[in-house]
């Protein structure tokens, strides 16, 4: 669906944010992107929307290029920024005004949303908190259907309540046809939700697999002492939590914050076991 | 490329834009009415009649800065970083933003200040023929010189798009100080242009020739710049605003 | 729902379905929740929901009408109970020696401990 090649970007006077990507986005997925501040997360985002041009390389989606901000290819893409303003209309006149321009659009489901959120389409957008902004967007951002949506720290600014909401939301919302990418460095908010890990890091791709497949090459627990075999990294001095190849253990799931310092810290050997698959499970 | 166009989303553009700037649009225009009776109102105390050349000359005052004002305004969203990303990934392409903008700043906008300062001046007249018995004189668009404001106007407005479009703050005064260098500059062009081709008339030795060369030279100007203007100058500064908007990044 | 961290998530929604069905809350031959509601319901991304569903209907605990929804098999009941039975024997049973070993506590001190529990619960 969403192909980059080769993508490099930097702002002028600045060294490169984003170096030689190459993704594969497909449908179907809920994808997160991890990365420590500053390391080309809403970069990379902002160039899937076409808000940023790349500067070499490129980024397609269904095979056109972003960068050309044809209408075709832009009503199937949304983004939620992390920051953003929103007109001092009222939440209606604001869905009439945008709702428009997406072919896929569902009133229902935007009404529905909204009800969920506990909003009210007549409420003037500009008298309400930032979070509960920020669930306008979420909610037209899921109502306009586009194949692809796009989110940028979505769960910042949003109180302990809401972000259950926006979990329960967004998984109502995911189907076959969709692909969504959550971009974030609060891992643990969205680990139920995410089938699909990549890391920057450097302004480099480390990390790129699905989590079935991190669950079929590794495991995550806290191994006795004697069970150093396979070990890979491990956190806190002693029975800390660790990862490890999963070689014939149990299937555990996946500890996306411990998978996350995991990759930082050793992304060779992690990437060498995640591609071992032909061979069983041998390091 | 930004391609396509569908007059459907033009319409749908505009009317957007036109719910996001009601307020400004309502405010803009409550102003224009008020000054446009004052105005009107004032012209009559002296001679008690209100021609057409004074009442447009009234609405030319209001409307050609109010025009640049409003092109400032339409441009607020697009500058805005916090705005911008939602308004540039809108399923609009660029020529039909373009369009959108330019028909509400020129088109929509001209036909509502006119009809509002045609009602407006009559109900003015109305008021000066009852206070000071001024003569009634038939307020109507068929004028020359209502074709010559808007005319300017058409061709001035492009520039404040292009310089909304340009900077990020201070926009009205970057874009008025850009606009004097550049006629400054012509203006020194032609001046010099002329005293070149004219030597003999010795433009740079006595007082009294140089500053009839400068007359010549400024009705020089005015000639060629009306030309270049109207034709040229006009045009062109909507396809650099074409690509100011293509190239736009966050 | 809260998510043990070891334990795969499709399991633990698994294990959901288990306790609803022993508990008699998901009568037999009754159509539970489908794939999408559960997935809300416990807030995982729906492919995990259908994993589990899969995992169920593997083992014969629900079964699809195709257009209808998914519902409790007649002898889902059953077939719940002798699964978590198995697990109790085979998994818990072992922890459970393994602890007294360790601890030096002996058949008949937990024999007590079991009449005791009894008694109170009577």
């Amino acid at each position: 669906m969403l192909t980059t090649n080769k993508l490099y970007f930097n702002y002028p006077t600045s060294p490169s944010v984003l170096k030689s990507i190459n993704l594969e986005l497909k449908p179907g997925n809920i994808y997160g992107l991890f990365g420590k501040n500053g390391e080309g997360k809403s970069t990379l985002i902002k160039i899937m929307s076409g808000l940023l041009f790349p500067k070499s390389g490129n980024c397609t989606f269904n095979g056109r290029s972003i960068q050309q901000r044809e209408p075709e290819t832009l009503q199937d893409i949304f983004l939620i920024p992390e920051e953003f303003e929103l007109p001092s209309i009222s939440i209606k006149a604001f869905e009439h005004i945008n709702s428009v321009f997406y072919p896929n659009f569902s009133k229902e489901q935007f009404y529905n949303l909204l009800e969920e959120f506990h909003l009210k389409p007549q409420q003037i957008i500009s008298n309400l908190s930032f979070g509960q902004k920020k669930k306008v967007l979420i909610a037209f951002g899921i109502a306009v259907n586009t194949q692809l949506l796009l989110m940028d720290e979505p769960t910042n600014g949003l109180d302990i309540p809401s972000k259950s909401q926006f979990r329960k939301v967004m998984a109502a919302s995911v189907d076959s046809g969709k692909c969504i990418v959550i971009s974030t460095h609060q891992v643990r908010d969205l680990h139920s939700l995410i089938n699909h890990v990549i890391i920057l890091d450097n302004a480099q791709l480390i990390f790129d697999e699905s989590l079935d497949q991190v669950t079929k090459m590794l495991w995550f627990g806290r191994a006795s002492s004697t069970e150093q075999t396979g070990l890979i990294y491990s956190e806190g001095a002693f029975g800390g939590r660790s990862v490890h190849a999963r070689m014939d253990k149990e299937e555990t799931e996946v500890d996306l914050e411990l998978l996350f310092n995991g990759v930082l810290n050793e992304p060779a050997r992690i990437n060498q076991i995640m591609q071992n698959n032909d061979h069983g499970t041998r390091v | 490329m930004g391609q396509g166009f569908s007059f459907q989303r033009v319409i749908q553009f505009i009317k957007r834009d036109l719910v996001l700037l009601r307020g400004t649009f309502l405010t803009g225009f409550l102003v224009a009415i008020i000054l446009v009776f004052l105005f009107c109102l004032l012209n009559m105390v002296w001679d008690q009649k209100l021609s057409l050349e004074e009442f447009y000359g009234i609405f030319g005052i209001i409307y050609i800065p109010m025009g640049i004002l409003f092109t400032f305004a339409l441009f607020r969203e697009f500058g805005n970083p916090k705005t911008n990303a939602l308004y540039l990934a809108l399923p609009i392409s660029t020529i039909e933003r373009l369009v959108g903008k330019w028909l509400t700043v020129s088109l929509i906008y001209t036909l509502v200040l006119s009809v509002l300062a045609l009602l407006v001046g009559t109900v003015a007249m109305a008021a000066g023929i009852i206070l000071f018995g001024a003569n009634f004189n038939l307020l109507t668009l068929f004028s020359e010189s209502y074709l010559t404001i808007v005319g300017t106007y058409i061709f001035v407005q492009p520039v404040a798009m292009v310089g909304a479009l340009s900077f990020s703050r201070n926009k009205i005064g970057k874009t008025l100080l850009a606009v004097g260098i550049v006629v400054l500059g012509f203006f020194l062009f032609n001046f010099l242009l002329y005293a070149m081709f004219n030597h003999k008339l010795g433009v740079f030795d006595e007082d009294g020739l140089g500053s009839m060369a400068f007359n010549k030279a400024g009705m020089d100007y005015s000639i060629v710049g009306r030309w270049f203007y109207g034709f040229i100058f006009g045009p062109l500064m909507l396809v650099v605003a074409y690509f100011k908007m293509r190239e736009k990044e966050v | 729902m809260d998510f043990d961290n070891s334990k795969p998530i499709y399991l633990q929604i698994v294990d959901f379905f288990y306790e609803n069905i022993l508990s008699k809350q998901w009568q037999e031959g009754s159509r539970i929740p489908s794939v999408r509601e559960v997935a809300m319901m416990v807030e995982v991304n729906p492919n995990t929901a259908i994993r589990a569903f899969n995992h169920l209907q593997d083992l014969e605990v629900i079964y699809n009408k195709r257009g209808i929804g998914y519902f409790v098999s007649n002898n889902g009941y059953t077939t719940v109970l002798d699964i978590k039975r198995k697990e109790f024997l085979e998994q818990n049973l072992p922890n459970l020696f393994k602890q007294m070993s360790l601890l030096d506590i002996g058949i008949e001190e937990l024999n007590n401990a079991y009449n005791q529990h009894k008694n109170e619960e009577e």
